[in-house]
């Protein structure tokens, strides 16, 4: 007979060491009057139709706000996301974002 | 879509992403490895894809506006992320039993016992590869943790693969590092998993099994392999079913196909490795992730002639939505994959077909009417503004996709012959195929040399 509680054994860790350092969020804003939101998509599941009905909404409250259309950032998901995300920074500050809309997880 | 948002956070721009509130775990889970764990999301209620436009603007007006304001106006608060153990430390001693109970509780194990990982069996796995133990091989999301060799030894130990095995682990965890493969695309929704292609002497050397069932766990260097890629998943890039891993379903691991080199070279068909740019005779592994795939069977005819149609059919039969990677999200990136049992292969080489001839041919017939291709596209995802012709007039595609106007003219799956995976393995006697529906971008087909140590004959000498 065995009995496995004499074989004793010093398990390691098996994950990777993080290589993260936890950074701070941008600042947020006090109001979206006057302010440039730019909608970037991952082109499914119908973030056209929501990036619509929230621009409609946010017009309603903040009828100064104006909107970067997404088709000016290309599509986040996919061959190319990488370079769109790389590029989005510059384009963003070239176009004047200042706030974005990004979806979509699902 | 988060990492588009932490691109705009990173440069001081807010950000609000719109999450299905279904995602709002993974949302947390992948905020963490990108830097930004206090970000905010706004959710969206259900899925799009099943709701009406009226519903639609309905739960965007009552939900996720507010949501997108709140994260745009409020400053969430600071998370703090927990230290963590050291490579080198002991995070539990014990009993098989207790080891085992403990690396599930920590969600460090795939449900299966692990083969407690001391220190004495990751050393004896270092002894197989030249490289530094904390050599850094990459850098993988979602967890954004380091993927070291010494990482590779302790969850290689896990799997319950054999020291010897180590090199090839190491290549494969450079495939999985390869930005091509795309390693963080493997907690998306299809849930499609990797297979891992072996190709080289190596292949007999361990043991791999490269004849009938060859897809069957039951082969130690087959099934373990296998299991290693999956482990490392989990524990190194993150992959967390119910956090990171967001398969709606999901695919048990793959065991390891090997080719048969043997028929292939009798044939005088080059084997998988040498379409990555490998020399045949080369220990070499490829790597590409699927959604599934099937088995064709009795595939009949004396002929390359008369084998194709069937063959043909049985490949477009294996895709859906999967052509998005060939046109729309994922321009020229589907790489179906199929492996011919050697007697079809035979047959077909019989026939004075090479393996490029084969592909050409697979290339020519294994096509669908555009508008059927259009549908599937318009289909996923309810976008209505994919067409060939305008992706052919943007310049997108190649011309092969809209050499007429004539909606029932045919297209191919692919933009190239040489897309097609080709691999000859499986029973010997036995004429069926089997189909793999490719992953497109999110797992794109990469290759790894396999490095042997320069002792390696003393080393396999030692072990009799």
């Amino acid at each position: 007979m065995t009995d496995s509680k004499y074989n004793q054994y010093a398990a390691l860790w098996p994950r990777g060491p993080r290589q993260t350092k936890v950074k701070p969020l941008a600042k947020r804003l006090a109001t979206l009057e006057g302010k440039t939101v730019a909608w970037i998509w991952d082109y499914v599941f119908r973030g056209n139709e929501v990036f619509e009905q929230l621009e409609e909404s946010l017009r309603e409250r903040y009828p100064g706000v104006k909107f970067l259309h997404w088709d000016q950032f290309g599509n986040t998901h996919g061959s190319d996301e990488r370079n769109v995300v790389a590029n989005l920074p510059q384009k963003l500050r070239e176009l004047g974002a200042d706030a974005v809309v990004s979806g979509m997880g699902c | 879509m988060l990492r588009a948002s932490v691109a705009a956070e990173a440069v001081g721009i807010p950000s609000a992403t719109l999450v299905c509130e279904s995602f709002m775990t993974l949302a947390k889970a992948a905020s963490q490895g990108l830097g930004f764990p206090n970000i905010a999301v706004a959710p969206v209620r259900g899925h799009p894809g099943l709701q009406s436009k009226e519903v639609l603007q309905q739960n965007v007006r009552e939900l996720t506006l507010d949501g997108v304001l709140n994260a745009l106006f409020k400053t969430p608060a600071m998370v703090t992320v927990g230290g963590e153990p050291g490579a080198r430390d002991i995070i539990c001693s014990g009993s098989f039993e207790a080891v085992n109970e403990y690396f599930i509780k920590h969600e460090l194990s795939d449900g299966l016992p692990i083969v407690p990982p001391t220190v004495e069996k990751v050393e004896a796995f270092l002894k197989y590869t030249e490289r530094q133990a904390d050599e850094v091989l990459g850098v993988m999301l979602p967890d954004n943790r380091a993927a070291t060799v010494w990482s590779v030894a302790v969850n290689g130990v896990m799997a319950g693969c054999r020291p010897e095995y180590m090199p090839v682990l190491i290549a494969a965890v450079e495939a999985m590092v390869d930005h091509d493969y795309g390693v963080e695309h493997s907690g998306n929704t299809p849930g499609g998993d990797n297979l891992i292609v072996l190709n080289g002497p190596i292949i007999k050397e361990l043991g791999f099994n490269y004849t009938q069932g060859v897809m069957r766990d039951g082969f130690q260097a087959n099934t373990s392999v296998g299991r290693f890629w999956r482990l490392y998943l989990r524990n190194v890039a993150g992959f967390l079913p119910h956090k990171n891993d967001k398969a709606t379903f999901g695919n048990t691991w793959r065991v390891v196909v090997a080719e048969n080199e043997d028929v292939a070279a009798k044939i005088g068909w080059p084997p998988n490795c040498a379409d990555f740019g490998f020399a045949a005779g080369c220990n070499a592994l490829s790597v590409g992730r699927y959604t599934g795939g099937n088995h064709i069977s009795s595939v009949s005819g004396a002929t390359p002639e008369e084998l194709l149609p069937y063959i043909a059919d049985a490949v477009v039969r294996q895709y859906s939505w999967q052509i998005m990677f060939s046109v729309g999200q994922g321009y020229d990136t589907l790489r179906p994959l199929l492996l011919l049992s050697p007697i079809i292969a035979e047959t077909i080489a019989a026939g004075g077909w090479s393996k490029q001839k084969f592909r050409e041919e697979l290339f020519r017939q294994a096509r669908m009417p555009a508008q059927e291709f259009e549908r599937i596209l318009r289909d996923w995802t309810q976008k209505p503004t994919w067409n060939l012709t305008e992706e052919h007039a943007a310049g997108r595609i190649p011309k092969i996709f809209h050499e007429s106007g004539d909606p029932q003219r045919l297209v191919p799956l692919v933009w190239r012959p040489d897309d097609f995976q080709v691999v000859v393995t499986g029973d010997l006697g036995r004429n069926s195929i089997y189909v793999f529906a490719h992953n497109g971008v999110l797992g794109f087909p990469v290759a790894k040399e396999i490095k042997l140590p320069k002792n390696w004959k003393a080393l396999r000498g030692e072990r009799g």
